[in-house]
């Protein structure tokens, strides 16, 4: 299962996947192809850790009320 | 003469007796009212008159007192004054000394919160055991406070600093007044049933226990303790725990707490993913380390070692032979030459030249060329021959016999 560390992983699933990675390596019984396999994804998923940790921003949206009671999300509200 | 009649006082002396009377029996009395002219003087007490339908009573909380008082002391609010009455006589009057003071109905909600915590704990609401752990890094975080409060710009900006990787779900509600539990209720309902939602934040800014109160609601509480998501209460006062503190699986003495329990600080994260990338090379490295390592051990391996040592062994069988050979040969040649050496070298000592080198002479008898063997032959005035080992010369003995001693 072969995953490309593209930019729509979110920090948690990429920061996920390279503590798996690397407590894989830990054990080293996988063969040398997987484990260079891996570790270079594991590389990759380590400047997308940092990317998001560095770009991201902080998206905020509100629930509103509609008339009929229920809470339903507005727009992205731009607030601050 | 006067008549009979009451006893006379002086006006300082009925004072007295009054303030006696009346500091004496109302030493410690709780009084009900509303306040009204509310005044804080440049010392810090405060005067206020309390007052009812019909009566008003000056009172005075000092400044000491006063600074003890947890709620917004303003004209026009029921109360419950706790003190003692003091007379001025220089005036004529009275007027409570205030100890303590607290909206009225205070104690009521008192008495109210200490039953449902009983109730609500009897029922395990508030065990540890049920209480969720948060998620190391929330995808979305949902923040259930007031639009217009300080706690949510603290909340957001802490999260925003801390942490930016969060998508914020922001749900406004109401959160003090007869309609702030309710709303607080429906939120959390609509959160814990939207799903992928990491954690909550339930809170408001600081406040007096009215203003609270709100947290401290039965139906909140138990919104909280049905919530699918761990909920993180941040209600801003830091010695009264209300109710949805106990409950909550978090709890936060203010909203900015409460943001920074909900996510990481995103310097920490950054370290530790540095750290991962470094053990990821140290992995990869030590792995492909221990490879070559096998790859060595194999090739030395015992079983390839068991081929190679007869190989090796063979090998110096032979080397062994050879130099035994090797060595067999030339002693038996260095043997013979050894021999040859020494029986030239022998027979060279049979050669009397050799002798005559080394400084001896012979003397012969130059009439019969007989060897002149002792002394005793050597006659004076005879002629004779010294041959010496390169050429004779002729000589005369002239001396006589000196016989040496026979040393034994």
């Amino acid at each position: 299962m072969k995953q490309d560390p593209s930019e729509s992983l979110s920090f948690e699933e990429a920061m996920t996947r390279l503590e798996k990675i690397v407590e894989e390596l830990e054990t080293g019984t996988q063969s040398l192809e997987v484990a260079l396999a891996r570790f270079e994804e594991g590389v990759a998923l380590g400047k997308v850790c940092r990317t998001l940790l560095e770009k991201a921003d902080l998206r905020v949206r509100t629930l509103m009320e509609t008339p009929d009671g229920e809470l339903t999300e507005g727009g992205p509200s731009d607030e601050r | 003469m006067p008549a009979a009649g009451p006893p006379i006082f002086s006006v300082a002396e009925i004072n007295a007796i009054v303030r006696e009377l009346i500091e004496g029996e109302f030493s410690d009395i709780a009084i009900t009212g509303e306040t009204s002219n509310v005044r804080v003087h440049s010392s810090g007490h405060v005067y206020f008159r309390l007052k009812d339908a019909g009566a008003q009573l000056a009172a005075v909380c000092f400044r000491s007192d006063a600074r003890m008082i947890d709620f917004d002391l303003e004209d026009g609010i029921q109360v419950v004054a706790r003190g003692r009455l003091t007379v001025y006589e220089a005036q004529g009057s009275y007027q409570l000394v205030v100890r303590t003071i607290e909206p009225a109905g205070r104690g009521d909600l008192e008495r109210q919160y200490r039953l449902l915590v009983a109730k609500l704990q009897a029922e395990g609401l508030f065990d540890e055991a049920r209480k969720r752990p948060l998620p190391r890094y929330p995808r979305r975080v949902a923040v259930v406070t007031s639009p217009t409060g300080a706690a949510i710009r603290d909340i957001l900006s802490t999260l925003e600093r801390r942490f930016p990787c969060v998508d914020v779900i922001f749900v406004p509600v109401r959160v003090q007044g007869d309609l702030a539990p309710g709303e607080i209720v429906r939120a959390l309902d609509t959160l814990s049933s939207r799903g992928n939602i990491d954690a909550i934040i339930v809170g408001r800014g600081g406040g007096s226990i009215e203003d609270l109160w709100a947290f401290n609601d039965e139906e909140v509480a138990r919104a909280i303790h049905r919530c699918a998501v761990p909920v993180v209460s941040a209600v801003g006062h830091e010695s009264d725990v209300t109710i949805a503190d106990l409950v909550a699986d978090r709890r936060a003495a203010t909203p900015t707490m409460a943001a920074e329990i909900v996510v990481p600080d995103r310097r920490d994260v950054q370290r530790h993913v540095d750290a991962l990338a470094r053990s990821l090379a140290t992995r990869i490295r030590d792995g492909l380390q221990s490879r070559r390592r096998r790859v060595a051990e194999c090739l030395g391996s015992y079983a390839l070692g068991q081929v190679a040592g007869r190989v090796e062994r063979a090998m110096q069988t032979v080397d062994f032979a050879i130099t035994r050979l090797l060595r067999a040969e030339t002693s038996r040649a260095h043997t013979a030459r050894a021999r040859i050496d020494a029986t030239l070298a022998r027979l060279d000592g049979l050669d009397p030249r050799q002798v005559l080198r080394r400084g001896y002479t012979v003397c012969t008898d130059a009439e019969s060329g007989c060897v002149v063997r002792a002394a005793a032959d050597a006659v004076a005035s005879r002629d004779v021959h010294l041959t010496f080992s390169d050429g004779s010369v002729a000589a005369e003995v002239s001396g006589t016999v000196q016989r040496r001693e026979a040393s034994r």
